[in-house]
């Protein structure tokens, strides 16, 4: 589900995107750690297959058909940091090239989709991925898939609701029930998809990382984390004020009644969060200048 | 796809508006984006404005602005859904507010993007300290998008001779794992590909960036429009 711009109030979309800016800058090092150089080409052009393949359409029953979404898919085959970047791109090209989510709410995208969306997804695969019953690591894959549709979805239905966005009761139900089907489809769908592409060939599908590696721990837990937080209080937001939070921050004062006042506090914020993202951004380019190493470094390695 | 295509085309236009820096064009987009998200519901003359506003800079670019409206429409399903819950829950305002505000700033974008080619707003971010592996692997999807669509629609025609009219007849199971093999041929067709395409570009130099034609140029006209943009789009924000 990509939230559109204009859903969102600003403090949502500001809060997101501050969080997505340091972690774009980590799943950037983290990847180009995990991968060769020469995979760099490769991750393209997965984030072009998922593309490609949302053309694919599997029957799900009912005359209606599904495609493929791809989080945990990538995950299981590039690891789950490279396929945090490579739908980070997805997410920036769909946003930008086709209108498929809003621009300002293209880091709750992210947030959603390519970091929580590929973590969730990579959970099951992580644990269970690695036991040598057919069985039980299939039931992995379809779970990793499954998961990853059903979090991201939640997520996106709970910063709906924070930002007051109405939703009756017997509506939430109602897509409640309809993510709980896109999920079991994309499972059968990331099953499907990684059996054959194991059929063709085995080395293509990682192993699961190792247990011990701190990294994915800590990614996964941080995802874990957000994303039980933010279902939670989406929730009790929902339940307990149907104004979301702009309406709490008003009773609690915390914002002037005056519009005038309320629109310059939070212009002012959003250049406030803006300016921070960039310097946050710039130190972390500084650091990692050197992570594509140039025609020079490589010779000076070699030599 | 094809919009995709369009939208390319219309971006290597001719005008004052495509001639602008990128960085300029990105910074005004992002002011407009703001100014309509955070404008309070219920003004529409100020959405009018805005509407108004981002009608003229398609004219100044020489866009088919029919085309363009009908682009900016395909977000209208969703928050159209949106916007009649919200109706029928008791705040026409915010339902309105919800399907102008999303129409709006998807035409927005969808100027930016059919005024700067792909590249130089990706040289924007870039600048913006966007990471450079992200930079990367967006430029080779935007490359090879097309390629790997164009592969799969082969496919999927290739699949619908050999098939016949058969498919409505075959077992669920057995048309969803053919399914399944379909998508495996794609990932290994790319998954080759990509491993070409390293080859050859190494063969050519590749150094880790793609190298410009051009240097990104931050001209006084460009810091003219993005002041005018930006003071047009404060202005309706903070005078409606």
């Amino acid at each position: 589900m990509h939230i559109p711009d204009g859903f969102l109030s600003p403090p949502v979309w500001v809060t997101f995107d501050a969080l997505a800016v340091p972690a774009i800058g980590v799943m950037a090092r983290r990847a180009h750690r995990d991968v060769e150089d020469r995979q760099i080409p490769l991750l393209g052009v997965m984030g072009a297959f998922v593309f490609a393949a949302q053309m694919i359409n599997f029957p799900v029953g009912a005359g209606t058909s599904g495609h493929l979404v791809g989080g945990a898919l990538l995950a299981i085959v590039l690891g789950p940091w490279a396929a945090a970047l490579v739908m980070t791109a997805i997410l920036a090209m769909q946003a930008f090239l086709f209108q498929d989510g809003g621009i300002l709410a293209l880091g709750t995208n992210i947030c959603n989709m390519a970091i929580v969306g590929v973590f969730a997804g990579y959970l099951p695969y992580f644990l269970w991925g690695r036991g040598s019953s057919r069985a039980g690591r299939s039931a992995s894959i379809f779970a990793g898939g499954a998961l990853s549709v059903l979090v991201s979805a939640a997520l996106a239905l709970s910063q709906l609701l924070i930002s007051g966005v109405p939703m009756p009761r017997r509506l939430l139900l109602i897509s409640m029930a309809v993510f709980l089907a896109s999920a079991l489809i994309e499972g059968a769908i990331t099953l499907a998809a990684i059996r054959a592409i194991e059929r063709l060939n085995p080395l293509w599908v990682r192993p699961p990382a190792e247990r011990s590696s701190p990294a994915v721990a800590w990614g996964v837990a941080a995802a874990m984390i957000l994303g039980a937080a933010l279902a939670v209080a989406g929730v009790l937001l929902a339940s307990t004020s149907p104004d979301g939070i702009e309406h709490i921050l008003a009773t609690h004062g915390v914002i002037e009644p005056s519009w005038v006042r309320r629109a310059l506090a939070s212009l002012a914020g959003i250049s406030g969060a803006f300016a921070v993202c960039v310097m946050v951004g710039k130190m972390l380019a500084r650091r990692q200048r050197a992570v594509i190493p140039t025609a020079k470094q490589m010779r000076a390695g070699s030599a | 796809m094809h919009h995709a295509l369009a939208v390319d085309r219309w971006s290597r236009g001719a005008s004052p508006l495509h001639a602008r820096d990128a960085r300029a064009k990105l910074a005004a987009a992002l002011v407009l984006l703001v100014a309509v998200s955070t404008t309070r519901p219920g003004a529409h003359i100020a959405f009018g404005l805005y509407a108004a506003l981002i009608v003229t800079a398609a004219a100044l670019a020489r866009l088919p602005i029919a085309a363009l409206a009908r682009r900016a429409a395909l977000v209208l399903p969703f928050s159209a859904t949106f916007a009649a819950i919200t109706w029928w829950s008791g705040d026409p305002a915010r339902a309105l507010a919800l399907a102008e505000k999303s129409l709006l700033c998807g035409f927005a974008a969808l100027l930016l993007i059919a005024t700067t080619p792909v590249n130089d707003l990706l040289r924007a971010l870039e600048w913006l300290a966007v990471p450079r592996p992200l930079i990367l692997v967006t430029q080779f999807l935007y490359r090879y998008l097309f390629v790997i669509s164009e592969q799969a629609q082969h496919m999927y025609l290739a699949a619908q001779c050999r098939r016949g009219n058969s498919a409505q007849r075959s077992r669920f199971s057995a048309r969803f794992s053919a399914a399944g093999g379909a998508l495996g041929v794609l990932f290994a067709r790319s998954w080759e590909r990509a491993d070409g395409i390293y080859r050859a570009m190494l063969a050519r130099g590749f150094n880790g960036h793609f190298s410009r034609l051009a240097p990104l140029r931050f001209s006084a006209a460009d810091a003219a429009f993005v002041f005018l943009a930006a003071s047009v789009s404060i202005g309706i924000r903070f005078a409606v």
